[in-house]
């Protein structure tokens, strides 16, 4: 999970694609498909080794390697939220309680490197990522996969094709929990573990996916190729080249000059040009990402709910959507990000009025408004977004100091809770499942358990968000989570003001891409022609 | 160097934010950060922690990168020849021009060549090379497509002589510039000093040949100084080609420990800074000696 930071070439892409072509010996290229993908992308990843890793940025490669035993399916674009598919389980049910989870496991699946997938393998991986007292456990493994291990009971292998997972509690987000951008239980060669070593897997990422890994030059590329031998819908590319590239400017100028043929996060204010120029912009309107602020519940002008009303009409959202985000993202009025089943678009909150604004902050006792500090993240962009806040802020006589904080410094803070003297701090996050909304609001998400930075509690939110877990039925779960939202709407304990539709901007010889509701992409549908 | 070191690594422990939290992320609990700090020996006292680096520093071994689990020597070395290509380069472009240029403007001075030579060489020395090397590209690569907009090698490509030095010309420039003004104007000032040296000006009353002039008696005293100041550019270079190295997204030191610090990724940064502060001391090392050579009243005995 990270925010995002704000965000002719003919001759040589002709060229390039002649080598790559030429470069597959006495094939013809069928129609639909082959092409190396070049990808530009906003950050260098960490660790190919998907159990030992939290950032999203490298989850955009790993979800090309390795499969779980269930996955989302990111071919749909025209879904609220990824379907749940089977993944390396053909099936699973799950007992009348809640808690047993069944997985009948797919036969005739081979690792990269030739080694069988089967209950043995699986075994493996839990034992690797959840099970202390097996001589494979990788603590690494435990500490990032917590989100998903904390659930687990008891692991037992049924037959060597299938498997049961007993959970300590029901919990129907659970499945989505493992398929999050923090370490995910997919599934790992055993073999290349044993001869890798622990460690060694970043190196030697060997998995099922439809593409394997080739090499990996830090800071220069990562490169994977189809694999011929996938289970599945083979992957029509022939290469994925990721190549990180920091400088948002550097990422705009490889395209135009066709060194790359995509860019994520792209700077808002260069778009309209590039699209001018022939270039594709993709966006999602339900991709789980909202940007929101924390109002701080130990800053005493805070503690009056009118003051935070205030504060929540005194943002003009559609403004910030329209002139900022420039159509690439929405406004938000509710603290549920969207792609999830409980999702609703027509969900509003406070409407824009500084005028109501203004008089309920003298009703509470602040006709002359007050002063307070807003922490956030600094940006290499600036910070467009917040500046505009801070605007609408002093308009009804908020005054809000900037204070900006390096990355991790602020990661770090933010994680910590803010202190009394803070006013207010932000995020940009979401998940596919809506127990997202847990580590936000929570009780039990005061730091160091969670990310509840204002220190907002809510008896009844809570209950509600727990009777959401474990209700199995989808109408019901998504009426328990709205009722949710909208109580924590009223004690306006948080501002959602824009989610993000991720945009994305390809060269016109990029076929096939879909941007889906989710924060990272199956490049198996991608072809160039 | 044990000084640097120190340094370096102290300054590293105080930098706010913590490396499990960034590591492992929001949904983390403090047994997993826990665990994690244990497995990197980051919950061992300060000076265990240094004790421990330092021995295993002096053998070569620095560790293991946190980010990225490869040893560390394995990450640094290549990024150490890349910039070591690049700095290189830069060097000799920004000798190639500031030496003729500054024994030029010194020999015509007050001459239009001579005001127009420094008016460019203050204009290059204080713009930032962050926004040259973009206007390079803006102009080289996207308008007229002659040279590519960044890295190293042709990313599809195999790499090769030819698409290196391809990919050399534009960060190579940008990089030589600061340099190149700064020599010419070290230069011209020094031969300027040279040439009202009173030895000088008895030479040429002597009909000493132009040329022998020059080389004798002139140039290898206006040396010194200019040949210090290029050493010191070198190791200025090292370290400091690291804004080049982000606008043209070269693979070198400097990009290195920017996204390194910004990870949080101690051994490497350590490593690294430890290396440039090599390259600095080597590269006066080496300046004193040839300062020595040249000038024998250095020479003892």
């Amino acid at each position: 999970m990270t925010t995002h930071e704000p965000t002719r070439r003919n001759l040589l892409l002709t060229a390039g694609m002649a080598a790559a072509a030429g470069a597959i010996p006495g094939a013809a290229r069928a129609a639909d498909s082959g092409g190396t993908l070049i990808w530009g992308m906003p950050a260098e990843t960490d660790i190919l080794d998907p159990h030992a890793t939290g950032g999203w940025d490298t989850y955009q490669i790993t979800y090309q390697i390795f499969e779980g035993l269930v996955k989302e399916d990111l071919t749909k674009a025209d879904v609220p939220t990824p379907p749940l598919v089977p993944g390396l389980a053909t099936s699973w049910t799950i007992s009348p309680d809640g808690t047993v989870y069944t997985f009948k496991l797919r036969p005739g699946v081979k690792f990269h490197d030739g080694t069988p997938f089967d209950a043995a393998a699986v075994k493996f991986n839990f034992e690797r990522f959840w099970d202390e007292s097996s001589p494979n456990f990788y603590q690494k493994a435990k500490s990032f996969c917590i989100a998903y291990t904390r659930w687990i009971r008891a692991f037992d292998v049924i037959d060597p094709m299938t498997v049961r997972v007993t959970l300590t509690s029901p919990n129907y987000q659970w499945l989505r929990q493992g398929l999050q951008s923090y370490g995910q239980p997919l599934m790992i060669s055993p073999a290349a573990v044993k001869q890798y070593g622990n460690a060694g897997i970043a190196l030697h990422p060997i998995g099922t996916g439809p593409f394997r890994f080739i090499q990996r030059d830090h800071g220069v590329k990562t490169v994977i190729e189809r694999n011929p031998d996938y289970w599945g819908r083979k992957a029509k590319l022939d290469r994925v080249i990721f190549r990180p590239l920091q400088d948002p400017a550097t990422r705009v100028n490889a395209l135009q000059d066709g060194e790359i043929q995509m860019i994520t996060t792209p700077p808002w204010d260069e778009i309209p040009r590039l699209v001018k120029q022939g270039f594709v912009l993709s966006t999602n309107k339900n991709v789980p990402y909202i940007n929101f602020l924390y109002l701080n519940m130990k800053f005493k002008p805070m503690q009056d709910v009118r003051v935070r009303r205030a504060i929540n009409m005194a943002i003009d959202r559609e403004g910030i959507a329209r002139d900022i985000y420039r159509g690439t993202g929405r406004a938000e009025y509710g603290m549920l990000s969207p792609g999830t089943d409980a999702y609703d678009p027509a969900f509003r909150s406070y409407k824009y009025d500084p005028d109501a604004a203004k008089k309920l902050l003298a009703e509470a006792g602040y006709p002359n408004g007050f002063k307070m500090v807003y922490q956030l993240p600094q940006y290499g962009t600036g910070e467009v977004v917040e500046t505009w806040i801070q605007r609408n802020l002093k308009a009804i006589g908020v005054d809000a100091e900037m204070r900006k904080y390096e990355w991790v410094t602020y990661m770090g803070l933010w994680a910590k809770g803010m202190s009394a003297d803070v006013g207010m701090n932000e995020i940009g996050w979401g998940m596919s499942t809506p127990a997202w909304i847990n580590i936000v609001v929570s009780c039990s998400s005061w730091s160091p358990n969670g990310e509840n930075s204002g220190w907002y509690c809510n008896k009844q939110v809570d209950e509600l968000l727990d009777a959401a877990l474990k209700e199995p039925d989808a109408v019901k779960m998504k009426a328990l989570y709205q009722k949710a939202n909208r109580l924590i709407m009223d004690d306006a304990a948080y501002v959602p003001y824009v989610d993000d539709m991720q945009p994305v901007l390809l060269a016109k010889t990029v076929k096939g891409f879909v941007n889906p509701p989710e924060d990272w992409f199956d490049l198996s549908t991608v072809w160039i022609g | 160097m044990f000084g640097v070191s120190v340094v370096v690594f102290l300054l590293m422990q105080l930098a706010p934010g913590d490396v499990a939290t960034a590591l492992l992320g929001p949904q983390a609990t403090v047994a997993a950060k826990e665990a994690l700090r244990h497995a990197l020996g980051l919950d061992r006292p300060l000076p265990v922690q240094y004790g421990v680096w330092l021995t295993h520093a002096v053998r070569g071994d620095f560790g293991v990168s946190i980010a990225t689990q490869e040893p560390v020597m394995d990450l640094v070395l290549p990024r150490f020849l890349n910039t070591l290509v690049l700095t290189f380069s830069s060097l000799l472009l920004a000798i190639l021009i500031g030496y003729p240029v500054g024994i030029f403007a010194a020999l015509r001075s007050q001459t239009v060549f001579d005001r127009g030579a420094m008016a460019v060489t203050l204009l290059l020395g204080s713009t930032p090379p962050y926004w040259l090397g973009l206007l390079l590209v803006l102009l080289f690569a996207l308008r007229l497509h002659w040279l590519p907009v960044s890295g190293m090698y042709d990313i599809a490509g195999n790499g090769g002589l030819g698409d290196l030095l391809r990919h050399l010309i534009l960060p190579a420039i940008t990089t030589a510039l600061g340099p190149a003004a700064i020599i010419t104007r070290m230069v011209r000032a020094s031969v300027r000093d040279a040439l009202s040296r009173p030895h000088v000006r008895v030479a040429r009353a002597k009909g000493l040949p132009r040329r022998r002039l020059l080389r004798r008696h002139v140039l290898r005293n206006a040396l010194p100084p200019v040949i210090t100041i290029t050493g010191l550019q070198l190791g200025y270079l090292v370290g400091g080609a690291l804004l080049t190295e982000v606008v043209f997204d070269w693979p070198g030191l400097g990009s290195l420990l920017y996204t390194s610090i910004t990870a949080r990724d101690l051994p490497v940064v350590q490593a690294t800074t430890l290396l440039i502060g090599l390259c600095f001391v080597l590269a006066n090392i080496v300046v004193d000696l040839i300062n020595v050579l040249l000038d024998p009243r250095l020479q003892e005995g």
